[in-house]
């Protein structure tokens, strides 16, 4: 990865009709990162993909890509190709000609098609299936064909619109990882559109989160994960117990809050917070959680309360905790060491949480 | 075995009512005599001899091939174009001219044929080919406007954006993969099409002066009763034409449904 801005988005907004579907997307990404727009859908991900890839021209702000600006390029003169959802690999052609396809555009010599075909598919493992009908193909060598087809033609920026959605889900496990050791191999820039938080976080160098339009937080999958911007991100991402907290004291980098259940904290300010104030939102992650018979010694907070619903999950147990002064049941997962459920529905049980793993989610947005 | 219900008796009458009739003409036209009834006389392949030597017939044949011809390569490619247009885009008015595209469906083929008739010669175009090769495009758009549709409804986009994205300009997009790709399509109806103007009378009556198409032929033959085992012979010959065509027509119009997975 270089610090050179490959795509550069600037004001970019699109617009049909009465309905804004990206507004004021403003994003620069690094030359041979993995990238990766996230979002539920009709969020807006793949209008914005779709106007890097020139199938669609802002109605306002500009798109550069390699620093050129592309107003007026159409998609087939741009330098990205494109990984389409369907795969869209074309049906009356067989697997090498399919790879060959843009290559014969570009008028170039017949010997180095042939080559740069073999190769693209030995790349893909798809090596020596140039015969293959397009129609004969599984879901997987279809995605490597279009993974091949595009590749093949060098672009400096490879688009993938929910590229593994289409996959059954180990076949979608092993190509996250293909496609993340092909990315590092080529170093291509990739920039992929996917719904799939898991998908999104596993495979990307920085992920931006999109909700209604707006490009809300860009971060890599680990900050992402512990310092979200917002309640509609922390909830997106992961899973996450929202509790109110009363701020009574705010000092440099550091918080005290009062919650409901977990007594007086000090926690850590979040810095990619927007909007702060007296009244904010905490939230913990589930695997974040001691949970025991016992009180738990050395946590910075603990609270009594009874198991309600337990989900075995197989690599670990969710507990749904029911907490005085609380509405909503706490969740605490813990990892299934020794293969055993310990605590059964209507068990009296302790919760322990140490103030480092609180993330201050800022101002209170739900009406209490 | 099962016994047969009554609506399997229904549908077999039913059946039997339909396609009975049809297959008098063929029965006949090995008849070796000149009178339509049974008893059989015996079995000629006299009638079919006789026809090769016609000139007349064979003419009126030639006229309604070119007819068939002309009327369904309009047809077809117009049927192209217009169901790509319905199939893709939004645009205002277009159910209206979806509608307008299949009236000729439904409106009486007396009404279409003499209202051509008087727009022709007011615009100029005496009653010919011509004239009956473009009555023929109109009453065959339709057709070829709902088969392309269907062919263009099972083809997923994205193929086109592809093909752009991978350097393609829109006229190479659509010589080299939307083309290839509803082909199959584009046969079936060339075949219904073709099928559609061979058989029609009524415009072909009003409009071709003095070249006769096929029917038209045929139907000036019938009112002579020593010419009529001939036409039974000819009219066994077009049946089972038009059955093999359009059984060509359906297997390629299958295969453009099932192409694009």
């Amino acid at each position: 990865m270089t610090e050179k801005n490959i795509i550069q988005l600037q004001g970019v907004e699109k617009r049909f009709g009465n309905f804004t579907a990206v507004s004021d997307l403003n994003l620069d990404l690094r030359e041979g990162e993995f990238f990766s727009l996230l979002g539920p859908s009709g969020c807006g991900k793949t209008t914005a993909l779709r106007m890097i890839a020139g199938f669609q021209e802002p109605s306002a702000g500009k798109v550069f890509i390699d620093g050129e600006d592309m107003e007026g390029i159409p998609a087939n003169s741009r330098p990205t190709n494109m990984v389409f959802q369907s795969y869209a690999i074309f049906p009356h052609l067989n697997v090498g000609n399919n790879v060959a396809y843009g290559l014969r555009n570009r008028g170039i010599a017949k010997s180095e098609i042939d080559q740069r075909v073999t190769e693209a598919l030995e790349m893909v493992e798809l090596g020596g299936l140039q015969e293959r009908g397009a129609t004969e193909l599984s879901g997987g060598q279809r995605q490597r064909v279009a993974l091949a087809r595009a590749l093949v033609m060098r672009p400096k920026v490879l688009l993938l619109d929910e590229p593994l959605s289409a996959l059954d889900k180990k076949l979608r496990e092993q190509m996250q990882f293909e496609m993340r050791h092909l990315q590092q191999e080529l170093g291509i820039t990739f920039v992929m559109v996917t719904h799939d938080q898991y998908e999104a976080m596993t495979m990307s160098d920085r992920i931006g989160v999109m909700f209604d339009g707006r490009l809300v937080q860009v971060d890599e999958p680990p900050t992402l994960y512990a310092k979200p911007c917002n309640r509609n991100i922390a909830s997106f991402i992961g899973e996450m117990n929202f509790l109110p907290a009363h701020v009574t004291e705010e000092n440099g980098k550091g918080l005290t809050v009062t919650t409901p259940c977990f007594g007086i904290l000090d926690i850590e300010k979040n810095p990619n917070v927007a909007q702060t104030g007296r009244d904010i939102e905490i939230g913990i992650r589930p695997e974040q959680l001691e949970i025991s018979r016992e009180k738990p010694e050395d946590y910075d907070g603990t609270v009594q309360g009874k198991v309600r619903d337990v989900a075995f999950y197989g690599e670990n147990v969710h507990y749904h905790v029911q907490v005085d002064g609380v509405e909503k049941p706490i969740a605490a997962s813990v990892p299934n060491y020794f293969h055993t459920v310990d605590h059964r529905p209507g068990d009296p049980i302790w919760l322990g949480v140490q103030s480092t793993s609180i993330i201050d989610l800022g101002q209170n947005t739900i009406k209490s | 075995m099962k016994r047969p219900n009554g609506l399997a008796v229904y549908a077999f009458l039913y059946l039997v009512f339909l396609y009975l009739p049809v297959l008098f003409l063929p029965l006949f036209s090995f008849n070796d005599g000149t009178i339509v009834a049974f008893p059989i006389k015996g079995w000629t392949l006299e009638w079919y001899r006789q026809l090769a030597g016609q000139e007349t017939l064979i003419q009126a044949l030639m006229n309604s091939f070119l007819v068939g011809f002309v009327a369904s390569l309009l047809a077809t490619s117009m049927g192209l174009f217009a169901a790509r247009a319905y199939v893709r885009y939004r645009f205002r008015g277009k159910k209206a001219s979806e509608g307008l595209v299949m009236l000729p469906l439904v409106i009486p083929g007396i009404i279409v044929a003499s209202s051509m008739l008087v727009l022709f010669i007011s615009i100029g175009i005496k009653p010919s080919l011509t004239a009956v090769a473009l009555g023929h495009t109109f009453l065959a758009l339709p057709f070829s406007v709902s088969i392309m549709k269907s062919a263009f409804d099972d083809f997923d986009p994205s193929l086109e954006e592809a093909a752009f994205d991978l350097g393609s300009g829109v006229i190479e997009t659509f010589r080299r993969v939307t083309l290839p790709i509803v082909a199959p399509g584009i046969v079936a109806s060339l075949l219904v099409t073709f099928t559609v103007s061979f058989d029609e009378f009524v415009l072909a009556f009003f409009l071709s002066g003095n070249q006769p198409t096929l029917p038209v032929y045929i139907w000036s033959q019938i009112r002579f009763p020593a010419k009529l085992p001939n036409t039974l012979a000819l009219g066994s010959l077009l049946l089972l034409a038009s059955v093999a065509l359009l059984v060509v027509a359906e297997y390629f119009r299958r295969r453009s449904t099932k192409s694009t997975i």
